[in-house]
């Protein structure tokens, strides 16, 4: 049982008062970091907040009560959370959190900078800031994603209990401090990377050097960005004065590695050879019609479908490219034999 | 051309029977502006009497898409025909779709 003297009375009773503003202020504060993270384009991992319950508040008066003069000397009365996915951007956070309240620096810290160059541990920021509109105060703290795992892993072992633990279980849990700490910057890292070589397939997409940009997601988003079948497209929509509907199109990169292109240089060269095929199959399919609207798959679609005829691929290889496109159906084998149908009358296939 | 509207267990399914050329579109269009306002769940567009579609209906289905989309729901198109299987693959609409039966 806590006991308290009359002096943590008073700021036990203060806090019971203040409780209803105390919850009212977190929401404020968790929208107001939410909005500024949005703002400035930081997604974060985590985002939790806890008001400090009246048992443990008692328990701290109990242990150091003579320290606080009122409950504004408590620094954590609201307490909040950002975690985030990498430590890159806990310097970005705390920027933010900076720029949405008065920070009190001498009760902030950047446990980041107390750590010896010798020893792991967890490194975490703490922002002691004011609640606004309230003599009282709150702390945010920033961590990265594994830094929380850490951190709740280690809170689990009771390691700062106060029950004595062997050294070698301190070893261990500063070992995975570590590992977690390379981890962090690996991830870091790959992210700095990913984003070059994104730039990279981006120049390379915009200087023409096809060939020299293997086919994978990244490198096929880009190379739609520049509307490799639109010039086709609008050929096929000027048949009825059709209106294109755009829609997504990177169903079509396992397609096209299905059809061993392993550059964008490949499926570049097939757009050039095949396009005049593509088209023939549309004012075969849709000249008697009056459908004045279509897809931007249409393109990409019928190109593949003259591809797959030209080379002999047969009604199988039409099956696997409705599969891959529709999902698998046993409509789509009658799709292959409308196709393989049509094929005898298409130019193209009798040339 | 007529819709049925129904509700099963919170699932929405309008079964469509005849044709949805452009002046049965413009008679049916109403029904369809219901159908996108149910558009977070589950919509199922049971064509198993739909004899013929046109750019029209094609559009109806792609503001439904769309409106679903939007709302994190999810259009299915269930039992079409052949016919009708040809005019989606002809006019690049049917991987737009989740198609069943």
């Amino acid at each position: 049982m806590v006991v308290l003297d009359a002096h943590s009375q008073m700021i036990l009773e203060e806090y019971r008062e203040n409780l209803p503003l105390f919850r009212e202020a977190e929401g404020k504060i968790v929208e107001s970091i939410k909005a500024q993270l949005n703002e400035a384009g930081i997604l974060v991992a985590g985002l939790e907040s806890r008001i400090k319950s009246e048992d443990s508040l008692a328990g701290k008066l109990e242990l150091k009560g003579h320290k606080y003069k009122s409950l504004a000397d408590i620094t954590d009365i609201i307490g909040v959370r950002v975690i985030t996915f990498y430590s890159a951007d806990l310097g970005k956070v705390a920027s933010a959190i900076d720029r949405l309240f008065e920070v009190d620096w001498e009760n902030s810290v950047d446990k980041r900078k107390l750590l010896n160059l010798d020893s792991f541990g967890y490194m975490s920021l703490h922002y002691v800031c004011r609640i606004p509109g309230l003599p009282y105060k709150a702390e945010v703290q920033m961590r990265t994603l594994l830094q929380h795992a850490w951190a709740n892993l280690n809170h689990d072992t009771g390691y700062k209990s106060g029950v004595e633990v062997p050294k070698e279980y301190i070893r261990s849990l500063n070992r995975l401090a570590g590992l977690l700490e390379l981890a962090d910057e690996e991830f870091g890292r790959i992210r700095s990377e990913l984003a070059d070589y994104r730039r990279r397939v981006q120049a390379l997409v915009a200087s023409g050097n096809l060939d020299d940009v293997p086919l994978d997601g990244e490198t096929f988003r880009s190379y739609l960005n520049v509307g490799p079948f639109d010039r086709l497209n609008k050929r096929i929509a000027s048949i009825n004065q059709a209106e294109i509907q755009e829609v997504p199109l990177m169903p079509f990169l396992q397609v096209f590695k299905g059809l061993r292109c392993n550059t964008l240089g490949d499926v570049a060269r097939l757009v050039k050879e095949y396009s005049e095929h593509a088209y023939q199959i549309a004012c075969y399919q849709m000249g008697l019609t009056d459908l004045d609207i279509i897809s931007s798959s249409i393109g990409p679609q019928n190109l593949c479908i003259a591809i797959l005829l030209k080379n002999g691929a047969g009604k199988h290889g039409l099956r696997y490219l409705f599969d891959a496109l529709n999902g698998e159906s046993e409509g789509n084998d009658m799709l292959a034999d409308m196709i393989i149908e049509q094929a005898k009358d298409l130019p193209f296939m009798n040339q | 051309m007529n819709v049925n509207i129904e509700k099963e267990n919170g699932v929405t399914i309008a079964r469509l029977e005849g044709r949805m050329d452009t002046p049965a579109c413009l008679e049916i269009a109403p029904m369809f502006e219901s159908l996108e306002a149910e558009a977070s769940g589950v919509v199922i567009l049971d064509c198993k009497d739909l004899a013929y579609i046109s750019s029209s209906g094609l559009r109806l289905f792609l503001s439904l898409r769309k409106a679903a989309a939007g709302k994190g729901g999810d259009v299915i198109i269930k039992n079409i025909s052949n016919e009708i299987r040809q005019i989606f693959v002809m006019t690049g609409f049917l991987n737009l779709f989740k198609i069943e039966g």
